[in-house]
């Protein structure tokens, strides 16, 4: 399942925005939709979607798949091209999203990155997400007693993890790309570099507004940014 | 089963997927609203998951977007929030009418979805409704509940005390985007102009909003004998569950629940 954000005519540059996962997915919904929106109002072409499992896309949660979702980031970039023209093609992705995108971006042929605090280190990701489900079912606002781990186990925050998404996930180590990178940092503290990509030179900019992308008391908040338009515009209008 | 997608509405600005079984002409079709502000995915793919479900059943079925939410847009007509609910359902059921020959329909929504379904209610060929976390009042029981064991803990009156220096040192940050519950007499006559009017009417709570309800017996304190013990009317409380279902235990037994009430009050087709 995909929307296509048009514009009159042909597009020099389309732009694919790669969604995150789990609940995330759903928090970026609106943001994502008003940056294809706003992009598109600009001349570029913005195709967003969902991989397969996720979203309104066919699949079940549990079928998740680390291979799947670069088959369909690559297939999502081709459709983007016929549908818009674009001879360049700009993958965009926050969170895991722009972990796919980075691991997708030789085989999706994008000209250039730009992700959105990108998770680099699978394993620590892995890690993080245990303990946010570990959190989740014994905090209080969610539930008067306390849920026992066999009730909460095989989850992250609200979605099924099969054994092989997991050690997938677990696997994941960033790589530079050839393709020009650009990170948008909006962690709410300082958390470190972007290790390997920014000493292979890709640039980092800070965005205004934070992001607490776990908190687990706004699982079902729309993430905010109010300057993703106008720092992703651009980041673009710089490249052309 | 496919599922299709579609631009609807009177300005086509309406987005939503279709979910038709092969042999669905003329069974109910069910209509699943927004949750909150969440687009018609619903949280943790909750609607995905349950129109899914209900096709394998029978039961066609539209997730979709009301408008300015999710991927829909505006219809640019003037109008009331209400009136605006009640013409997106009624595209809905319209679209489900074409697309599956359905002819009733049953509105399914959680929290602010439960608001919309309410108000949607009034529209032509709406059958039943279930609500997820539907309006519920705070009666003298549930204050009698929930003040009566805190004044005799000592635990409970640090935490509260402990909670209360904590607002006054800290401002208040968050903008508040709650609904305004209307008057708990005009949601009771609603809710009694629904069922003489023939509706059937599911009410699930969840053990979430323990803030506002903390006992079955609540409904009947809250809205009377006359529509909590309508034979048309069904109340359960998912006691231990969070508002949104978080946990895929929890979330297996609510759908248990409505499909359970579904198979019941309007068997499929065929």
């Amino acid at each position: 399942m995909g929307m296509y954000h048009g514009v009159a005519g042909h597009a020099p540059v389309g732009m694919l925005l790669c969604p995150p996962l789990g609940q995330m997915l759903l928090r970026t919904h609106r943001i994502y939709r008003q940056l294809a929106s706003g992009l598109a109002a600009r001349g570029i072409g913005v195709l967003r979607f969902d991989y397969r499992g996720t979203g309104d896309s066919a699949g079940d949660s549990l079928a998740l798949d680390w291979q799947h979702c670069l088959a369909d980031i690559r297939s999502a970039a081709a459709e983007l091209r016929v549908r818009s023209g674009c001879a360049t093609v700009v993958g965009f992705g926050a969170q895991l999203g722009g972990s796919l995108a980075l691991a997708a971006a030789s085989a999706a042929g994008f000209a250039r990155l730009i992700l959105w605090d990108p998770v680099l280190d699978g394993a620590r990701h892995v890690a993080e997400l245990d303990a946010g489900q570990e959190a989740l079912r014994t905090d209080p606002q969610h539930y008067t007693k306390p849920r026992s781990a066999e009730e909460a186990a095989g989850q992250w925050l609200g979605f099924p993890v099969s054994a092989q998404w997991r050690a997938q996930l677990a696997g994941w180590r960033a790589e530079p790309v050839r393709a020009p990178t650009l990170i948008l940092d909006s962690r709410p503290e300082p958390a470190g570099g972007w290790s390997p990509l920014d000493e292979a030179g890709a640039r980092v900019l800070t965005m205004q507004a934070s992001t607490d992308w776990g908190d687990l008391h706004r699982l079902e908040h729309a993430i905010l940014a109010p300057d993703l338009l106008r720092v992703v515009g651009e980041a673009l209008e710089q490249a052309a | 089963m496919a599922e299709r997608a579609f631009r609807f509405g009177r300005a086509r600005h309406l987005v939503g997927i279709a979910g038709l079984p092969a042999a669905a002409r003329g069974a109910v079709g069910v209509i699943v609203l927004n949750t909150g502000l969440m687009h018609r995915v619903g949280p943790f793919r909750l609607h995905v998951d349950l129109t899914r479900r209900l096709n394998a059943l029978g039961y066609p079925t539209l997730r979709f977007d009301l408008s300015t939410m999710g991927d829909s847009g505006a219809s640019a007509e003037a109008g009331s929030r209400e009136q605006q609910i009640r013409a997106d359902v009624s595209a809905a059921a319209a679209l489900l009418a074409g697309q599956a020959g359905c002819t009733r329909f049953v509105l399914v929504g959680l929290c602010r979805g439960a608001q919309s379904a309410h108000i949607a209610c009034s529209e032509a060929g709406v059958a039943g409704a279930i609500f997820l976390d539907g309006y519920i009042y705070r009666t003298f029981g549930f204050k009698l509940r929930h003040y009566l064991p805190r004044l005799l803990s000592p635990a409970r009156w640090h935490g509260f005390l402990a909670r209360k220096l904590r607002e006054a040192m800290v401002p208040e940050e968050e903008v508040s985007f709650g609904s305004v519950y209307p008057p708990r007499a005009q949601v009771r006559d609603e809710l009694a102009g629904m069922l003489a009017r023939g509706l059937r009417l599911c009410f699930v709570y969840s053990g979430g909003i323990g803030e506002q309800l903390n006992h079955p017996r609540q409904f009947r304190e809250c809205y009377g004998r006359g529509v909590a013990d309508h034979p048309a009317l069904r109340m359960d409380l998912l006691d231990g569950t969070d508002h949104t279902y978080t946990l895929l235990c929890d979330r297996e037994r609510l759908f248990g629940h409505v499909e359970g009430w579904l198979l019941e009050q309007f068997p499929p087709a065929g």
